[in-house]
């Protein structure tokens, strides 16, 4: 118990942290919120009125505290170039990512174990070595580019959906998954590929231990000593990579969301970016690194429950 | 008159993993009979645990030659199919370990490593039963709180206390044969003792036959009834305990007697 209050003073001071950084870095990157909502004609005057309404002119490290206090009431402001609340537009946007990022994880971990499983069965056969070269080749393509010849293959060769034609999950559940899918499996194969490597390697390590001729001794078929005893000790390593990999989903949704035309979390971050759009920005910035702490907490989690040695304080 | 449990015929291994074959178990014949302990002593290298593994059948299957028989109660274990043999790993033919630290698995419960052979071996009994043999087991290899033993992982035992386990273990199933290779040379002296002290006992009380295998001779003395001298993966001599220790045949042996340090005399 002790140990997880730790850890959680400790997310708590790195999201403070990241938010001081945040607030800190549109504070030196020039350009003014007032000109740009303003255009370049505008007056002096105006943009100094205009600054004074937006609070603008008030030192930094007041409206730092004034925002961090709004952020924590929950009131993330208001988006400049929208003119609706941030929280608004993000909870909007924020199930549109989420879906894809759990759908992305769920196909990583379903193709990923019994692939990583039979290529360790087989070690150093041909299968293996097949699935060595396809799984560099795999691992080094980029989402985008995937997310490209995907689009090109099954939009319009095959024509199975139209590219571009996003559902909403509010008015189609089952359209929006199923346009979900693409991208998904797009975001999955490089993770897949890497989960295969890290756990087909790890199985390979595990299976020289001493323990392993130990439940041979008792009776064991390989298949239960792999999946009785190594499994377990093999998943260690992974369950590290998956935390790594449902945060990097979330921040490379961006390029993601861009090819296959999805309005999530992405999308606004790229466009609020373009119009210094600060509110949205920094929050989305937020999120982000919530979610990266919270995998780090979740993972600390199952390390805890996957390996009895790490329960000691 | 005793019942052979193990007869051992022109036993050999040679191994094929590099550019010239490499033998390294030649000739070796030897009995075990029903509650008999034989010892098997030898330096370093000589093939003990290679011949041992091969008792147990956990050798490697691949780029490795075996020749001769090895008969379990009759039945060549050599050739034997995998299933059959798997059959009898664990619930007749048991085996233990030199290092206490890594032969259990640190992600699983002591209890569930300790009833498993019953788990493979005999389905039939319920989970409570399996539960109550164990915990019968950890208190009989003199675990001073079974029931805390079972529910916890190897890290929190000491490396004696895993060795008891470990004993537990391979005992649970109720086997023919207990092979224990070099089972307390990674132990210190009075943990030593302790374990030797429960295998004697074991051996009496479920008239088991133990193939006891270790490189200290005054640890071979003190618990075989029969001895085997191995060198080079040959057996130089075998007989009683006290004819190999008071009337050495071999000078191979009578070297090995001469280097004893003497200090309990
Ligand atoms: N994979 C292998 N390839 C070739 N030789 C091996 C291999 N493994 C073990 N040996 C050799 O087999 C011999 C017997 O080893 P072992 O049975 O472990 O001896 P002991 O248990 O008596 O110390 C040793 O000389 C060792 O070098
Ligand atoms: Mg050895």
């Amino acid at each position: 118990m002790k140990h997880y209050g730790k850890k959680l003073i400790s997310m708590l001071l790195t999201l403070l942290a990241v938010s001081f950084l945040v607030f800190a870095a549109f504070e030196i990157i020039p350009g003014d919120p007032a000109l740009s909502k303003l255009g370049d004609n505008a007056t002096p005057e105006a943009i100094a009125a205009l600054r004074a309404e937006m609070g603008l002119d008030r030192p930094f490290i007041v409206r730092y505290l004034d925002w961090l206090l709004d952020c924590l009431k929950g009131n993330l402001g208001e988006s400049y170039s929208y003119h609706m609340p941030v929280s608004q537009m993000i909870g909007d946007k924020l199930p549109i990512t989420l879906t894809m990022t759990i759908l992305s994880m769920l196909l990583t971990v379903a193709v990923s174990v019994p692939v990583g499983l039979l290529l360790s069965k087989y070690a150093y056969s041909k299968l293996d070595r097949a699935g060595y070269v396809a799984n560099q080749f795999l691992m080094s393509i980029p989402s985008f580019f995937l997310g490209i010849l995907l689009t090109w293959f099954f939009g319009l060769i095959l024509k199975w959906f139209t590219p571009g034609g996003f559902v909403s999950y509010k008015k189609d559940f089952g359209g929006f998954l199923g346009y979900l899918i693409l991208p998904s499996v797009a975001i999955a194969i490089p993770k897949c590929a890497m989960s295969v490597k890290l756990l087909r390697s790890a199985i390979l390590t595990e299976a020289d231990k001493d323990y392993v001729r130990t439940a041979y001794s008792r009776g064991n078929s390989t298949m239960e000593v792999l999946y009785r005893h190594v499994l377990k000790n093999a998943m260690i390593p992974l369950v590290t990579f998956w935390g790594m990999a449902v945060a990097d989903t979330i921040a490379g949704s961006i390029v993601v969301e861009q090819v296959f035309n999805i309005p999530g979390i992405g999308r606004i971050l790229l466009t609020s970016i373009s119009h210094r759009d600060y509110p949205v920005v920094e929050a989305i910035i937020l999120l982000i690194a919530f979610v990266v702490v919270l995998m780090n907490f979740i993972v600390d989690l199952l390390y805890r429950k996957l390996d009895p040695r790490m329960r000691r304080e | 008159m005793a019942e052979t449990i193990l007869e051992v015929k022109d036993f050999g291994i040679e191994f094929h993993d590099h550019d010239r074959p490499e033998r390294v178990v030649e000739h070796v014949n030897f009995t075990l009979q029903k509650g008999e302990i034989l010892g098997i002593v030898g330096e370093s290298g000589s093939g003990k645990s290679m011949s041992a593994l091969a008792i147990a059948g956990l050798l490697p299957r691949k780029k490795l030659k075996k020749e001769g028989q090895i008969l379990f109660l009759g039945e060549d274990l050599m050739t034997m199919e995998r299933h059959k043999l798997r059959c009898l790993q664990g619930d007749e033919i048991s085996m233990i370990f030199q290092e206490p630290m890594t032969a259990l698995n640190p992600t699983m419960k002591i209890g569930k490593q300790v009833e498993e052979a019953l788990r493979i071996h005999h389905p039939e009994i319920s989970a409570e039963e399996r539960k109550k043999r164990a915990l019968t087991w950890l208190k009989n290899v003199e675990m001073d709180d079974p029931e805390r033993v079972y529910e916890a992982y190897p890290h929190e035992l000491s490396g004696g206390m895993r060795q008891r386990v470990m004993i537990a273990a391979a005992m649970v199933g109720n086997p023919q044969l207990l092979i224990a290779d070099e089972c307390t040379t990674a132990l210190d002296v009075t943990v030593q003792a302790q374990i030797i002290r429960l295998l004697l006992e074991i051996n009496k009380t479920e008239q088991v036959s133990v193939l006891f295998i270790s490189h200290d001779l005054s640890l071979i003395r003190q618990i075989s009834h029969r001895v085997i001298v191995m060198q080079l993966g040959h057996i130089v001599e075998q007989g009683d305990v006290e004819q190999i220790f008071n009337h050495p045949q071999e000078e191979y042996t009578k070297k090995l007697i001469a280097a004893i340090p003497q200090v309990e005399l």
